[in-house]
């Protein structure tokens, strides 16, 4: 895939979300549903290997620049990742404490908030994919319920996963 | 405040960049810890800049680091704190995805990436959940808890109606426009 047509749909997905993994549900779109340049099963390893390492939720957008385009994607991946930051300087600059304004974080707030459930939808195809047996059903609604109710770190839930699927293969 | 040189601040993002998992949350963390200890930033400019960087499209850490990086150094604190906090955590990330690719033949391997992929759909939606719940503020008042849930199952219900993502965050933000909290 060509380069720049790579960060041009991964910094488009990038400038639209509000938080690390919020971009999912566009990348998605662009490179399973539209473009079949990965599959779903690829997209959830590059979610994976983002949630192993350390850096932020959004860096999986790297891994899909690698899957989709070689090492020039994943620079192309990390260029989208990095790009939306440097916004905030002139934010900063121009807005200031300006941007408490009720309206301004109302309607951040709900773009967050639209993100949780547009990442809960791209979940659902991701787990057709995934789900293939009881044992890794019981591994997502455990996962789910370390983050969401005993907020472990996610390293220590893939850790976890990690050392299941080796115990699972030898007995 | 002392300046610090910009091999220093470099530094720094780099280590907090490779030794911190987890994250956007303990990343703030550990960067408010260690800019309050050598006192290369005022509380009020850490607020402003964490504030607007939940208000920045993307990775709001990296929003957050490029904020704090240039209220230290400038333009050049800004680039070297991004830069650090990412290069070496997108090589390791490519390495990771590069040891699946290599290892996806052996049963061994794909006991484990089937174990790993059925938890990162797990985080990802405790992830989703969590989103949620950071925005429900002042538990057992219906009406906050209510707006925030509204929108997240109302977006997900419209993801099938077809509409594209871009189009439910359009429908969002007009949603947050004039439907502001009491």
């Amino acid at each position: 895939m060509n380069v720049v047509v790579l960060y041009l749909l991964l910094v488009k997905a990038t400038l639209t979300s509000f938080s690390g993994l919020a971009s999912l549900p566009m990348v998605r779109n662009d490179f399973v549903v539209r473009r079949h340049v990965l599959t779903d099963r690829q997209l959830n390893t590059a979610v994976a290997a983002g949630r192993i390492g350390p850096g932020p939720l959004g860096i999986y957008v790297v891994s899909v620049g690698y899957l989709a385009g070689g090492v020039p994607g994943a620079c192309a991946g990390w260029l989208a990742m990095i790009t939306p930051a440097f916004l905030i300087i002139p934010m900063v600059r121009f807005l200031g404490r300006r941007a408490e304004h009720p309206r301004a974080r109302s309607v951040a707030r709900a773009v967050l908030c639209a993100g949780a459930g547009l990442m809960a939808s791209a979940a659902v195809p991701l787990a057709r994919d995934a789900v293939g047996n009881p044992l890794s059903i019981g591994i997502l609604v455990a996962s789910f319920v370390l983050i969401a109710a005993a907020r472990i770190d996610s390293l220590w839930v893939m850790l976890g996963a990690a050392v299941i699927g080796v115990l699972a293969f030898q007995f | 405040m002392p300046r610090p040189t910009l091999p220093a601040l470099t530094r720094l993002f780099t280590r907090v960049g490779i030794t911190v998992f987890g994250g956007g949350d303990p990343t703030i963390a550990i960067l408010q810890r260690e800019f309050y200890r050598r006192e290369w930033l005022s509380p009020e400019n850490f607020a402003i800049a964490f504030g607007l960087a939940r208000l920045t499209p993307g990775t709001n850490v990296l929003a957050f680091c490029a904020a704090t990086a240039w209220y230290i150094l400038g333009v050049a604190g800004a680039l070297a704190a991004v830069l650090a906090i990412t290069i070496p955590a997108s090589v390791l990330v490519v390495w990771i995805t590069r040891a699946y690719d290599l290892t996806a033949h052996y049963r061994l391997a794909q006991s484990v990436a089937n174990a790993l992929l059925a938890a990162a759909v797990g985080t990802m939606v405790g992830a989703a959940f969590l989103l949620v719940r950071t925005q429900c503020v002042g538990k057992g008042n219906t009406g906050r808890w209510f707006r925030p849930a509204a929108i997240a199952i109302g977006a997900f219900l419209l993801t099938f109606a077809k509409l594209t993502p871009l189009q439910v965050i359009g429908i969002a933000a007009l949603a947050g426009f004039f439907w502001t909290e009491s």
